[in-house]
Order: C-alpha cells, then sequence, then structure tokens
C-alpha cells in the first residue's frame, strides 16, 4: 500500500466518522445538548475563533515559561545522573519515585502558595515536564557506547572535542524524546492548573464551558488544543528524523 | 550495602531540610513532617473528615473499573491493528496523533457527558490506561520475529499453538510494560478526575481537607495515596520481572 493510499484511507475514515456522527445527533441517536453535532462545532469554531485564541496565546506562554525551566534544570540533571555512576545508583530510585507519585496530588497545595494566576501554571508546567526529562536524558546519556570514548581520547581528541563530536550526537536522541515528551507534559501541566485553580487560560475556559452546558464550543476548544498540539509534536518529529541524518 | 546507607543518607537530608524550612514559615501553609504523626490521628480519631474507608472503597472501584475496561479495550484494539495489517498502517498513525494529545483537555468533555460522578472518573481512567496498552501490544507484535511464525506454521502448528507458544512470548516483556503503565495513568485518570471536581472519593476529601486549609490532613493524605501508588507500581514492576524471566 502506498503512502498516498494510507493517507487517503484515513482522510475517509476520518470523514465517514463525522459523516455517522452528524448523522447519529440527527436522526436523535445522540443527545445534542451532550454531543453536539459535527456541524454544530464547526459553526462555534468560527464564532469562537476571537474569544479562544486569546486564552490560547496565555496558556501556551504559561506552557513555554515552564517547559524552559524544566528543560534547563532537567537536561543539566539527566547528564549529571546518566555520567555518573555513583550519583546514579544513590539517586535514581528517588527520580522514578517522584517521577511515578502522580503530579496532580501537589496541586492544590502549590495553587494554596501561589494563588491561582501564572505562577501556579508555570510551577506545574515545570513539575510535569521534568521528571520525563530528566530519565530520557540520563537514560540516554548512560547508554552512550564508553569504548566510543575511549578510542576517541585515544586518539588525541580534546576533551571538548569530544563533548562536540562524539558525546552530543550519542546523547542527542534520547535529550529530543525527553523535550519532545516534555512539551506535552508542560501543556497538561498547565492546563490541569487551569482547570483546578484558574481564572484564565484555556484549562479554566474547557472547564467553564462545561460547567456551562455549550458543548458546541467546548468540542471547539478542545479540537482547538489538540490540533495545536499533535502539529507541534508533529514537527518535532520531523525535525527528529532530520537529525538523525545529520548523525 | 553502601549505596544503601547513602540512600537513606538522600531521604533523611530531605526530610531535616523539608522540617528546617517549614518550621519558621507560617504553619497553615508549610506543614513540617514533625507534624504530621499528630495529623494522621487527628484524622484517624476526630469525625472532622469525611469517612475515609469509604471514599478510599469507591476510588478503588473506579480504579478497578477504568483499567478493566482499558485493557479490555488496548488489548482488542491492538491485537485488531497489529494483526491485521492494512488497519494497522491506516490507523496506527491515527491512534499515535491521538496520544500526543495532553490527555487533560478531554476531561471536561467527559464531565459534560458523564456528569460529576463516578462515571466521568472512570471514562477518563479508562482513556488515560488505554494507550500505552494499546501501543505497547502494537510494539510488542512488531518483535515477534515473522520467520519464528513461518516455521511454526509451516511445521502444522494450529493458529492457536502459534499465538501461545512463538507470538506471546516474543512479545510479553514489552506488552506487560504497557499494561503497568496503563495502570499507573488509569490511577492518575481517576485521581485528576476526583480532584477536578467530585462528590465522592479520596480525591475529594484531599480537596475537602484542603478547602478547609486542613493542611496538616492534606499532607498526610498525599504521602500516603503517593505511598500507595508507588506500592501498586512496586507490585507491577516484580510482576513484569516475572514475565520477563518467563519470557526469556
Amino acid at each position: 500500500m502506498s503512502r498516498v493510499t494510507v493517507l487517503g484511507c484515513q482522510l475517509v475514515s476520518i470523514v465517514v466518522l463525522l459523516l455517522a456522527w452528524e448523522g447519529a445527533v440527527r436522526v436523535g441517536l445522540a443527545d445534542p445538548l451532550f454531543i453536539p453535532k459535527p456541524s454544530a462545532v464547526a459553526a462555534a469554531l468560527g464564532t469562537s475563533a476571537g474569544d479562544v485564541l486569546p486564552r490560547l496565546a496565555d496558556t501556551v506562554l504559561k506552557t513555554l515559561l515552564g517547559y524552559g525551566g524544566a528543560v534547563l534544570l532537567g537536561v543539566t540533571a539527566g547528564l549529571l545522573l546518566g555520567s555518573r555512576p555513583r550519583l546514579h545508583e544513590v539517586a535514581m530510585p528517588y527520580v522514578v519515585a517522584l517521577y511515578g507519585v502522580p503530579k496532580v496530588l501537589v496541586l492544590p497545595w502549590i495553587a494554596l502558595i501561589l494563588g491561582i494566576g501564572l505562577p501556579t501554571a508555570v510551577l506545574s508546567a515545570g513539575l510535569f515536564a521534568l521528571f520525563p526529562i530528566v530519565l530520557m536524558v540520563a537514560a540516554g546519556t548512560r547508554d552512550v557506547d564508553p569504548t566510543l570514548i575511549m578510542v576517541a581520547r585515544s586518539m588525541g581528541a580534546t576533551r571538548s572535542a569530544i563533548a562536540r563530536k562524539v558525546l552530543l550526537p550519542a546523547v542527542l536522541p534520547s535529550v529530543l524524546a525527553g523535550l519532545r515528551i516534555g512539551l506535552i507534559f508542560a501543556l497538561l501541566g498547565v492546563l490541569l492548573a487551569e482547570m483546578f485553580a484558574g481564572n484564565r487560560g484555556m484549562g479554566f475556559h474547557l472547564q467553564r464551558l462545561a460547567m456551562a452546558f455549550k458543548a458546541p464550543e467546548l468540542f471547539a476548544a478542545t479540537a482547538i488544543v489538540s490540533i495545536l498540539s499533535v502539529t507541534v509534536v508533529l514537527s518535532l518529529e520531523h525535525v527528529n528524523r532530520r537529525l538523525g541524518r545529520w548523525r | 550495602m553502601r549505596v544503601l546507607v547513602w540512600r537513606a543518607a538522600v531521604l533523611l537530608g530531605a526530610l531535616v531540610i523539608w522540617e528546617v524550612a517549614a518550621r519558621p514559615l507560617n504553619p497553615i501553609l508549610y506543614v513540617a513532617p514533625s507534624r504530621l504523626p499528630a495529623a494522621l490521628m487527628r484524622m484517624l480519631s476526630v469525625k472532622d473528615l469525611p469517612p475515609l474507608p469509604e471514599h478510599l472503597w469507591l476510588t478503588s472501584k473506579e480504579v478497578a473499573a477504568a483499567y478493566l475496561l482499558a485493557v479490555a479495550a488496548g488489548l482488542w484494539f491492538g491485537f485488531l491493528l497489529g494483526l491485521r495489517r492494512t488497519l494497522g498502517r491506516i490507523y496506527e498513525p491515527l491512534l499515535a496523533a491521538l496520544y500526543a494529545i495532553p490527555s487533560v483537555v478531554w476531561y471536561p468533555s467527559l464531565m459534560l457527558f458523564f456528569g460529576l460522578g463516578p462515571a466521568s472518573k472512570i471514562a477518563f481512567g479508562l482513556l488515560l490506561g488505554f494507550f500505552p496498552i494499546v501501543l505497547s501490544v502494537l510494539a510488542g507484535i512488531r518483535q515477534v520475529p515473522p520467520l519464528l511464525v513461518t516455521v511454526a506454521v509451516s511445521m502444522g502448528a494450529r493458529p492457536g499453538a502459534v499465538f501461545r507458544k512463538v507470538m506471546l512470548p516474543a512479545m510479553a516483556s514489552t506488552m506487560v510494560g504497557g499494561l503497568r503503565s496503563g495502570l499507573a495513568l488509569s490511577v492518575v485518570g481517576v485521581l485528576v478526575g476526583e480532584i477536578l471536581g467530585a462528590r465522592s472519593g479520596i480525591g475529594y476529601v484531599i480537596n475537602y481537607a484542603y478547602g478547609l486549609l486542613m493542611t496538616g490532613e492534606y499532607v498526610v493524605l498525599v504521602v500516603l495515596i503517593a505511598a500507595a501508588v508507588l506500592a501498586l507500581d512496586g507490585a507491577g514492576a516484580l510482576l513484569e520481572a516475572r514475565v520477563r524471566r518467563w519470557a526469556g
């Protein structure tokens, strides 16, 4: 099957699904109060865009702030943990445990301390994004083949040359994988914080639309966030593949 | 041995830092660890919190329902898409794209549809648990060496025997890993749902304690739930190790 056929089948499936959905609501199989017609969602997409875009910008800004912090801290910690076996042995169980604890448990406390504004959402984003990044980078750094470094050193490479020519290309894929997952987690952290304790942003908006039973607007807003994150992730994967070729 | 000593020292150090940092601060907002035992006793004896066992039981039932549904749906879709190559090529990328969406955006829609009761929590736990399971089944099937299947079939093995003796051992460790992450995510889904809005369940108790500024009780609850989640995942890890040994 060629790529075009696959793509065609995917498109046809989505269209058929939307048509079936539209039909089901029209003949009364689903209650439009809870499951709006796709045509109504499309209409809401047009009318609510002006309402949604500033909130989306607000959410994206918080995500990037928290994500930036998590990347700085996470990549540093990951490189340290991955390159020092003793430290790895002592600290890793704690990192794994912290990764496993549901972050949502501390959200009430963060909101209590930092209030309902930007700091809570940014900290929540950083907290959600940090641990997957640390784990991925640490695993990638540990897996760098030591013989590669030994060979480079015995051939007289300087420390910085080893770092640039051997370590960087070897660690890069896991760092990028960590960064990609971290970005989704950061967005998740912001949305969750906004839903729990926010008065702005997409998470708050989604929650309020649900409370007000505005199903078409809710589905439209959900679709906008979904499309945004799928687009970002797919383009990061594209970049990843190109870098793969560079290596 | 020395590693264990170091680990204990790290834990102790963290507790000391927490204690020293929390002491001079506002005791309503910052709870020092030395105050936790008293809060635990208060929680168990005084009736200032909703009855804990009842809510804990409800949350456990929600998690069990969500996880069982996630396993059923994940295995079914995984084998359907993995064994029928054409379907897999068409729909696996769509699944992967859905997985790239931060799951919590779905929650308001689920809440609208299922209401504030347990159903919306089960649905969200199901949604979160489903993805790692279905993706791990797909990845597991890709790991089955086609040559082994061909050989087994040519030697007259029935489909059932091929599945049990060839495919399952080859995909077991990947699949069990997915089942384990699925359980962790089902728990997270139920907890998130309860904390975002519920009238019962352990997340509701957390919100209740925090809403009344009973921070000591809140911290005790968080520590206990975190420990329970880690214990559950630890049991999953043991099971995973056993399956890996079985699969070789």
